[in-house]
């Protein structure tokens, strides 16, 4: 008994040795602080933003050669805690970034949600916080001063893919709407319907469903009786594959399908394998995109970091796997180089004047082009459609940006299961 | 048009009934015995469903093989479990044996994180479907099913064929006067852990026979709380009350999502959830023993 | 007089924990954001005790009071928002709301719910939960899955720098408020009737109902109360220091997970225990995303396995049993 209890003496004082033990570090460097989500419900897309954050910062230390401010070179350094994907730990983390660590700019944690929960204290701080995982337009309705997004936000996800099929497929005017039921998703969803009716099709089907199902059956079959031309819809990861999962199951086929999130991930068609072909997803960046110092030159816009490659170099050295990013990692990755662009003009560390930088920064990057409004809201920045074709995930639109043909209609599932791919003609 | 989809619905449901079923049978056996809830029960079906995915992409192997393959991993699990925590905690609360099974499910979470990482997975195993005209029935969901009831006929024959079987049945009917007749209850209570988390674990793979994506290290939440609901359905302490259970669940969940879209302004899917949970709740208080037995 | 004095020397120990935890948040640069989560779990594991340590239930659906009480504020603020006239008043009338609906919806669960018990009470409870959430989410009630977004709305009434304030440190301070009074409320049960009504109740119920005591009202009280701190905790930690509600996050089972951890940790029952309960698991979490960011969870679950078998009255419950008779243990129940 005895015994015990001295051991529990004892790791009460290391614990409380370790609270007071602030580590003090003055440092000439730029620091990033960052309460990622390395663990919990979006531990996925937190490693991938990790990956990103690493090479871009990779890149300006050791190729860029770091950031002149004021005649000083700083070197940046990236501090990053793992929040767990929970609003608690978004707080405590961020407070703790902010005043003992010294960061010199936040980053927001994954989703919207986890944004919204820690904005308040990076204002109360003045510090400047950036968002690159939280899309809902929402956030930039609060009133909020040092919130800055790279993401593109949410209504706009679905409206490339809608402007493509106006175009290549007149005819077509039955779309079907069917969303995961989260703030995120819906907002899609509302993006979607109000372009789809600005373009006049006709909306035949709009439902939801809620978060976290594991069969969409009833679903799927009520809008097999309406008979859509094209569906677009989705929410998350694990729901994008059972939606096309159990489309296939069902025998529902359709000219087009488009989800979000999920299916522009290499994982989908792992999982999936032929069942994925044809099947589209918007994102917001894609290996293979066309952008280029060359291009940035053509759009008047300065260019920055490093190339498509270098940054898949980069980032797989970072992360130390083998993997190609995704968006999540790109979009992470460009709000450095958007930082590091912004301190330089600014020519100031501190939060207000890079804040005031960022406004009136416009700039591209292997990410794309990056601007944004007034209140912070990303506008520079224009989505691409993918589409899985033999096994490769093909960049079907903006038409300026393809890396191939959309096939179109897709292959049914019937064939498909005969082994048919999605070949363009 | 509208009776179709009803039908088609049903239908469905049926076959997903009979999984779910199977998927609860595990949790109602150790409660019926041990009077633990095992709230990490779907950790462990996310432990059959890896299994599967493993079996299946790195040996090619067709999924139904890795029904035993998982069971025995089960039983493995389960008594590992048992012996290093449950058997120590059977005196202590209730909210001991919660406590610790829920920290067990994150064990299991965080482990096949490390080793798998936290994708979304799936395998396609091709098999072809069935049109039943009002809808579209794929072949491996129908083995799935035809996986289900075979083993919960198994299970049937084993509590009432076997001396095992009778000596937890005598265990769930009366643990001290079983104890009294000389049964040996600490083993029953040893094997009846293993074997409830050995059919969870199998039941993670019909569960992917169903639905072959989405496999990560999360998946299981959404099954524990049906898992609940239909324990409740069948009586919470008998398996194969669970597995009737799991049919009714099934056909509520699939059916209502028919009448609920008439209602105009909601949203029908999250509705047949909520309709679930209220029919748990009705269930506990006019009937606690399950709609199957009579008092 | 002595005598009521020393009837209240538990709190000492609770208060002083306050106390510091108050004073390191203030002065130690860092620490006041680490702090409010601190308070926030010792809040919540207060207010959880109430119900759980008294009675021994295990209420799964906990969670669900405290997403009602972030509903009751959400909707005060964004209803009430363009009356310029309330001010910071506003906050109040969402407080009351908050205590309003999470009694509210306590008392229509106690009434179905509290017929039940042990496990059947535990799966009811999550029942409740998880159906309140759909229901808001398929019926579209207060805009159902699009949830609320409202610190516009705050920003509009107190001012840009009210509203800052109010959120980063005005709400901890009440969390504070809300874990001592819980503490007080906890102290004053367990010296009164209802205390040792239902110390009967967990040793036996049906013993209990037996000597005549009546089981059911105890057993509301302490229900409606817990609900209630519940309901407050949620409306501040979650509405005011979180400017959005949305359904599956003010509704996720992890939290009661969270609250019964803590509980257990400290000694369920105990008055000191949840305090203690919430620093050894907030501190410990704390520490391990810093140090090994990504496997706390893995590190977390077999420590919570270990504790239950090996202290499974908690800390407080073993120091109790240890310190049977000296003159500490008048501080410490």
């Amino acid at each position: 008994m005895k015994g015990r209890f001295s051991l529990i003496a004892i790791s009460l004082v290391v614990i409380l040795v370790f609270i007071f033990s602030s580590s003090l570090w003055a440092a000439s460097k730029i620091v990033i602080g960052h309460p990622a989500c390395l663990s919990g419900k979006y531990a996925k897309a937190g490693e991938q933003a990790l990956g990103g954050v690493k090479a871009c910062v990779d890149w300006i230390n050791n190729v860029y050669g770091g950031v002149k401010i004021g005649g000083k070179k700083y070197l940046i350094k990236y501090k990053y805690y793992d929040c767990e994907s929970k609003k608690e730990s978004v707080t405590s983390l961020i407070g703790r970034l902010i005043t003992v660590d010294k960061v010199n700019v936040v980053f927001a944690p994954y989703s919207s949600g986890l944004t919204l929960r820690g904005a308040p204290v990076a204002e109360s701080h003045r510090m400047l916080y950036m968002d690159h995982g939280g899309a809902n337009n929402k956030i930039f309705r609060q009133g909020f001063r040092y919130i800055v997004q790279t993401i593109g936000p949410a209504s706009r996800y679905h409206e490339g893919t809608l402007d493509m099929i106006h175009k290549i497929d007149p005819a077509a005017k039955r779309v079907a709407l069917a969303y995961e039921d989260s703030e995120f998703a819906k907002m899609v969803m509302e993006g979607a319907e109000a372009h789809a009716k600005k373009l006049g099709f006709n909306i035949v089907f709009k439902r939801t469903y809620p978060k976290g199902v594991t069969d969409l059956t009833p679903l799927l079959s009520a809008f097999k009786g309406a008979k859509p031309d094209f569906i677009l819809g989705g929410g998350h990861f694990e729901d994008g594959q059972l939606f096309n999962r159990q489309m296939a199951d069902l025998d529902i086929n359709v000219k087009a399908l488009s989800l979000i999130a999920a299916a522009t991930l290499p994982a989908f068609y792992k999982a999936l394998t032929s069942m994925a072909e044809g099947v589209m997803g918007p994102s917001h960046w894609e290996y293979g995109v066309k952008y280029s110092e060359s291009r940035a030159k053509k759009a008047g816009l300065p260019w920055i970091g490093p190339t498509q490659d270098g940054f898949v170099a980069l980032f797989k050295k970072a992360i130390g796997k083998n993997i190609i990013p995704d968006y999540h990692a790109a979009e992470a990755g460009a709000q450095v180089l958007a930082y590091v662009l912004a301190a330089k003009k600014a020519n100031s560390l501190n939060s207000d004047k890079i804040r005031a930088a960022l406004g009136d920064l416009k700039f591209m990057s292997f990410y794309g082009g990056w601007d944004i409004d007034d209140t912070g809201l990303q506008i520079g920045h224009s989505m691409v459609d993918v589409q899985w074709q033999m096994g490769k995930r093909v960049i079907v639109w903006p038409p300026e940006g393809q890396t191939g043909k959309l096939v179109y209609p897709m292959p049914t599932f019937a064939e498909k299961a005969k082994g048919k791919l999605a070949v363009p003609r | 048009m509208l009776l179709e989809h009803l039908a088609g619905n049903l239908i469905q449901g049926l076959v997903l009934g009979a999984i779910y079923g199977m998927a609860t049978m595990g949790l109602s056996l150790i409660f019926g015995v041990l009077k633990v809830v095992n709230v990490g029960h779907g950790a462990f079906i996310m432990v059959g469903a890896f299994i599967t995915l493993w079996i299946f992409n790195a040996l090619g192997l067709n999924p139904i093989f890795s029904i035993p393959i998982a069971f025995a991993v089960g039983l493995g699990l389960g008594l590992i479990f048992y012996s290093l925590a449950i058997r120590k905690l059977l005196k202590a609360p209730e909210l001991s044996t919660l406590l610790a099974t829920f920290a067990i499910g994150i064990l299991l979470e965080e482990l096949v994180k490390l080793i798998f990482g936290s994708e979304f997975r799936g395998y396609n195993w091709v098999v072809g479907k069935i049109n039943l005209g009002v809808t579209v029935l794929p072949v491996a969901k129908l083995y799935a099913c035809i996986g289900s009831i075979i083993i919960a006929l198994l299970l049937y024959l084993w509590f009432n064929r076997t001396r095992a079987g009778s000596a937890v049945r005598s265990v769930v009917e009366d643990d001290e006067g079983a104890r009294v007749c000389g049964v040996n209850v600490g083993g029953v209570y040893a094997l009846s852990f293993a074997i409830g988390i050995g059919l969870t674990v199998a039941s993670g793979v019909l569960v992917t026979m169903f639905i072959p994506v989405g496999i990560n290290p999360y998946m299981g939440g959404g099954y524990t709380l049906k898992a609940f609901v239909i324990a409740v359905l069948g009586g919470l302490s008998s398996p194969y009350g669970a597995f009737f259970g799991g049919l009714i669940f099934g056909i509520v969940e699939n059916g209502s999502y028919t009448l609920f879209a008439l209602i105009p302004g909601v949203e029908p899917f999250a509705l047949t959830r909520f309709l679930s949970f209220v029919m748990l709740l009705v269930i506990l208080l006019i009937r606690p023993t399950g709609i199957l037995k009579a008092k | 007089m002595r005598k009521t004095v020393q009837r209240y020397y538990p709190l000492f120990p609770v208060f002083a924990a306050y106390f510091i935890l108050f004073l390191v948040g203030k002065n130690v640069s860092g620490m006041w954001q680490l702090v409010s989560t601190l308070l926030f779990y010792c809040a919540l594991g207060q207010a959880f005790n109430i119900f759980l340590g008294m009675t021994g239930y295990v209420d799964f659906g906990y969670v669900a009071f405290m997403g009602v009480g972030t509903y009751g504020m959400a909707i005060a603020i964004t209803r009430l928002a363009h009356v310029e006239a309330l001010g910071v008043l506003i906050v109040a009338i969402g407080f009351a709301m908050a205590l309003v609906m999470a009694a509210l919806l306590s008392v229509a669960v106690g009434a179905v719910a509290l017929r039940l018990r042990g496990a059947y009470f535990a799966i009811a409870t999550i029942g409740v939960n998880e159906g309140f959430r759909f229901l808001i989410e398929g019926a579209k009630i207060w805009n159902g899955s699009d949830g609320m977004i409202f610190t516009a709305q705050l920003n509009q009434i107190l001012g840009r720098e009210t509203a800052s304030a109010l959120s980063t440190f005005w709400a901890d301070v009440i969390v504070l408020i809300i874990a001592v009074l819980a503490a007080f409320v906890t102290l004053f049960y367990m010296k009164s009737k209802i205390g040792y009504a239902l110390t009967a109740l967990r040793e036996d119920e049906d013993a209990a109902v037996v000597m005549g005591i009546n089981v059911t009202k105890y057993k509301i009280i302490a229900f409606i109360t817990s609900a209630s701190f519940a309901g407050l905790v949620g409306a501040t930690s979650w509405a005011l220091k979180t400017p959005y509600v949305f359904p599956p996050e003010v509704f996720e089972i992890h939290y009661t997970i969270e609250a019964i951890i803590i509980v257990l940790l400290g000694g369920a029952g105990t008055l000191l225990g949840p305090v203690a309960g919430a620093l050894i698991y907030g501190i410990s979490k704390y520490y391990l995303s810093i140090f090994l960011p990504g496997f706390q969870l893995l590190i977390f679950a077999p420590i919570i396995i270990i504790i239950i078998i090996l202290f499974p009255e908690g800390v407080i419950g073993m120091l109790k049993k240890s310190f049977r008779d000296s003159t500490l243990m008048r501080f410490i129940i």
